[in-house]
């Protein structure tokens, strides 16, 4: 996994705005089901907190969505969404 | 006679009370607010404390009366640049209407423009916890729900384009993965797509903000990415072109001018053909630029866009009677033939077998016939002396050693420093192994008895003052003669028009340039118009299309019978300002690096330059900056189902008049990175208690409260209070009044959402002195937190992102306890939005001692500033709860209408204007 203290502390602006390039990867990680954010973030060999941007942002415009019971670890896992995002 | 009687500044909780009750007493209020929505922080909070009750539900009737009430105006996105007292006691305000570029009364809400734009920024509305995107709504309760563009200005790499490409847009599509609306977006200003992909010099990427960072973004190399793309998979360019409008017009010349305006004219319906004097179209980018800089199939494919849409193309066609033309039909004519003839050198000897113009050189190589030099066998083994410093001189001598020369040397009368040629022609050129001798002038090209070339004598030159070009100019150093011994001399030193061919129907230039006016591009025969070098000289290509696309819009004006003046052919924004683009970020990392190939030494005409894999191009276009933040790419503009986006929109002042302002200009938070000891900003799981309350809301960015460095449930989470309030260490001595309350509300929220979570809140002394304030303190114990007195010291992470907190219990015995926790909140407090100082000229608004607006008298005039007709309502005074924020609204509306009433005529001759308000 990849850990807050070790990851590179980018500012904000350079992890959000690498989004929409992410997008395609992530969606390729959960191709396979539904994983969770440390799972995508170690699949696209990024920082989890990044990940957890690119996730959330993907989320709130209808890329993904959240499976409703959490692991044992204390993670949702997410799953792409068939379907024409929404805003 | 004022406008207004009221000037409430900021729609927060206290400026819509106070507009609301000057309202409802029959005041005529303007109601400014600079964001995009009314509301202010409190429609962002979960639910205020101590009831409970939702946020939204408790502010959003507000809002929405604040924007129906009779007697108020609200003005969202629109900021007040300045106050001024008139001579009659009331006040002129400027007000500032930001540009949304979209229309209110057309924009439904429907954020289709939110999920198709390509760019994502921070939602400052979700505390930067998530993305929301360029063009956006504010939030989901906004009023009005109306989107806005954030746009910066102009991105420099599409401001400094000269053929008019969204560069920003493509290379946003690109990163999105859409490619070919990447290409599509390119299509817009120009077929020449993979041309420009190659052999454009890229003036966007010598202007790209990144380039003062890492280094430029590939940008001409998106392009050919998108262009490869297309391509590979389309044979068509997938447009729709209108029905035909009837009208022709004739292009002569089928170079980038010639083949864009053909393009342009094209899709606006007009029936167009292009007459090309030599056997293949495309101009200098078939017949001079080389094969391994511009493969000739790109261009054909760049052509094929061209006459895919009903262009015809005439080869072998020469015109010179422009007359003829009209006579056979053609409604308009646009002379775009470039810059065909060669400057010669104008020395003895120029007529001896071996010398030829470096343009007839490269036409001859191109086309693999009509001279002895085009073979690689009959260069082979022969030393070549190129002269001139140019791109064509470049272009000859790396084609001279492609085609077997033993040794090319490039002279050049001037500097490296002065040549014109692009540095990375220079430098391929010199990889390639072009020798360089500089400072040297040809003065006579000797010959053996049989005519053939021998040497060229040179002449020795020093650099003198500047000429009219701003360059050096080369002056003959005396007696300093010398011979490059050489069997071939490939002149390159200058290229002209032959207008003189079309001079029996419009004015040539003695330099032989057409003579048009520059902005409308029309000669003095009104249907003839010319476009590109043939009217500037010698350019490149990227202006030469911005030539041609600029003609096609004009001839279109000029044949629907419009005017050619008073209009901006591409109406841009003004060019962001750079250092604030820079300013946006502490830190910059590029996420994927793009490996530069190293250059390759070529010896045959193959493309040189290797593509972008779709994994560098992605990764590439994931640096960009975003300048400009909306990058143009009109997703939006495509997806609105209302028509409702209009990027011409353009900011707008205004002035009015007002009998009174009321300052409701709020607080600021206290940014948490200045109490390092906490880790905020370094480490993931440390937010404030704004996020918290973001994550608690029911529009929260996460889908419930997650720890944002991984995503995990949090199980013990720790709030640290006062956090940078009653701290001398940062300057702010007060106590914020609200942090310990609404870090009681989170509390008990948290308890609710998380039912296995653990909360402990570390604190000094709780204040809680509101109605009920205490017993909601009570009841969050009584519900399991946790709260322990004394000053956390610091806060350190754990690998795994679980953070160790080190502090001073002091109800027990002052040990020092280090606790861990999955997530710490920070409750931090409040500071003076000092933008308030900037809002008044002429006279200064006092502050105290803590830079709030102060109220000179407080205890009896609340409200009441040092300005008469002044006043100020909730949290610009000082900290307040939200139910005090409002109670000071009230008394900041009385002190108006006192003095509205009692001092100004303006407000009582208004008062038959008003609607009354039933009560």
């Amino acid at each position: 996994m990849n850990s807050p203290t070790t990851a590179p502390n980018r500012d904000l602006r350079e992890i959000i705005r690498e989004e929409p390039l992410m997008r395609s990867r992530i969606l390729e990680v959960l191709a396979d089901g539904p994983h969770t954010v440390p799972e995508i973030a170690d699949a696209v060999g990024r920082p989890t907190h990044e990940a957890m941007y690119w996730v959330m942002g993907m989320r709130r415009y209808g890329w993904v969505r959240e499976i409703k019971d959490v692991t044992p670890e204390g993670y949702f896992r997410y799953q792409a969404v068939e379907k024409e995002p929404r805003a | 006679m004022t406008d207004y009687d009221a000037l409430v500044v900021g729609s927060g909780i206290a400026g819509m009370e106070s507009a609301l009750k000057l309202g409802d007493m029959g005041y005529k209020v303007l109601l400014v607010e600079k964001e995009a929505s009314v509301g202010g922080r409190m429609i962002l909070l979960s639910k205020v404390f101590p009831t409970l009750d939702c946020a939204s539900c408790i502010s959003t009737p507000k809002m929405a009366a604040s924007i129906h009430h009779p007697n108020v105006t609200a003005l969202t996105y629109t900021e007040v640049d300045g106050i001024a007292r008139d001579g009659d006691g009331t006040f002129k305000a400027t007000i500032r209407h930001k540009p949304r570029f979209v229309d209110e009364a057309a924009c439904t809400g429907c954020q289709l423009c939110e999920t198709a734009c390509t760019v994502a920024v921070p939602d400052q509305f979700n505390a930067d916890m998530v993305a929301r995107r360029a063009a956006y709504i504010a939030f989901p309760q906004a009023v009005p729900k109306k989107a806005v563009l954030e746009r910066a200005g102009t991105s420099p790499c599409t401001y400094t384009c000269p053929a008019g490409i969204k560069a920003h847009g493509y290379v946003s599509l690109v990163r999105s993965g859409e490619y070919e609306k990447a290409f599509q977006l390119v299509l817009e200003a120009t077929p020449l797509v993979g041309t420009l992909g190659r052999a454009c010099y890229a003036p966007c990427e010598g202007d790209c903000t990144r380039a003062s960072l890492e280094g430029t973004l590939p940008i001409r190399r998106l392009k050919r990415f998108a262009a490869d793309k297309h391509y590979a998979a389309e044979e068509a360019p997938g447009i729709e072109v209108p029905p035909s409008n009837g009208k022709r017009v004739a292009v002569v010349g089928s170079g980038p001018a010639g083949l864009t305006a053909a393009w342009q004219l094209a899709r606006r319906g007009y029936g167009v053909k292009i007459f090309e004097a030599a056997p293949v179209a495309g101009g200098f980018l078939r017949l001079a630029i080389p094969a391994y800089r511009l493969p000739p199939e790109v261009v054909e494919q760049d052509i094929s866009n061209v006459t895919a849409i009903g262009v015809e193309i005439a080869t072998n066609s020469p015109v010179t009677d422009l007359e003829a033309l009209r006579r056979d039909g053609f409604d308009a004519v646009l002379v775009a033939t470039g810059t065909q003839a060669s400057t010669s050198l104008n020395v003895p000897g120029e007529k001896l077998d071996g010398v030829l113009s470096g343009l007839k050189f490269l036409r001859a190589t191109k086309l693999g016939s009509g001279t002895d030099l085009s073979g690689k066998r009959e260069l082979a083994g022969r030393r070549v002396v190129v002269v001139g410093g140019g791109n064509v001189a470049m272009d000859t001598a790396r084609t001279a050693v492609r085609l077997g020369a033993a040794e090319t040397t490039v002279a050049y009368r001037r500097g490296r420093e002065e040549l014109p040629a692009h540095k990375a022609e220079v430098d391929d050129a010199e990889h390639d192994g072009v020798r360089f001798t500089f400072l040297v002038a040809p003065v006579e090209v000797i010959g053996d008895a049989s005519g053939k070339v021998t040497g060229v004598r040179c002449q020795r030159m020093a650099l003198g003052k500047p000429d009219a070009s701003g360059r050096r100019r080369p002056e003959p150093i005396a007696g300093s003669e010398f011979v490059i011994p050489c069997d071939t001399v490939l002149v390159a030193i200058g290229m002209a028009p032959e207008g003189a061919a079309f001079g029996s129907t419009i004015s040539v230039n003695a330099n032989g340039t057409l003579v048009a006016d520059k902005r409308t591009l029309q000669t003095a025969v009104s249907h003839v118009f010319a476009a590109g070098d043939v009217t500037t000289g010698a350019s490149d290509i990227t202006r030469a299309v911005g030539e041609g696309r600029r003609a096609a819009h004009m001839i279109d004006r000029w044949l629907c019978g419009e005017t050619l003046d008073g209009f901006e052919l591409d109406d841009l924004l003004p060019l962001v300002d750079k250092p604030s683009v820079l300013a946006r970020q502490k830190a910059y990392g590029r996420g994927g690096a793009l490996t530069e190939a190293g250059p390759v030494t070529a010896r045959d005409f193959a493309e040189i330059e290797a593509p972008l894999t779709e994994s560098e191009a992605r990764a590439a276009a994931g640096d960009c900056l975003d300048c400009g933040v909306c990058s143009e790419c009109q997703e939006c503009v495509t997806a609105c189902p209302s028509d409702a986006i209009h990027l011409d929109m353009r900011e707008r002042i205004e002035e009015v008049t007002v009998g009174a302002v009321v300052v409701a200009t709020g607080y600021k938070l206290f940014t948490a990175d200045a109490k390092p000891e906490y880790g905020f900003g370094r480490y993931k799981n440390v937010i404030t208690g704004m996020q918290m309350d973001r994550l608690l809301a029911p529009t929260r960015p996460f889908n419930t409260v997650l720890r944002p460095g991984d995503g995990k449930v949090p199980e013990r989470i720790a709030y640290i209070l006062c956090t940078g309030s009653r701290d001398e260490t940062v300057n702010n001595p007060l106590c914020s009044r609200f942090c310990c309350m609404y870090s009681i509300k989170q509390n008990q929220l948290v308890m609710g959402a998380l039912p296995l979570a653990e909360v402990t809140v570390h604190y000094m002394d709780i204040r809680a002195p509101g109605k009920r304030y205490d017993e909601f303190y009570e009841s969050a114990k009584s519900m399991g937190a946790t709260y322990v007195k004394g000053r956390v010291a610091k806060v350190t992470e754990k690998p795994d992102g679980n953070l160790i907190l080190r502090y001073e219990d002091i109800e027990h015995g002052g040990a020092l306890v280090e606790a861990e926790y999955d997530m710490v909140v920070l409750a931090i407090g409040v500071q003076p939005n000092r933008d308030v100082e900037r809002l008044f000229s002429g006279e200064a608004i006092e502050l105290n001692d803590y830079h709030y607006v102060a109220e000179p008298n407080e205890d009896l005039e609340p409200g009441r500033t040092n300005m008469p007709g002044v006043f100020v309502a909730g949290t610009a005074s000082g900290a307040k709860d939200i139910t005090d924020s409002i109670l000071h609204a009230g008394a900041a509306v009385a002190q108006v209408a006192a003095h509205l009433e009692s001092g100004s005529g303006a407000a009582r001759a208004r008062q038959g204007q008003t609607l009354k308000v039933p009560a």
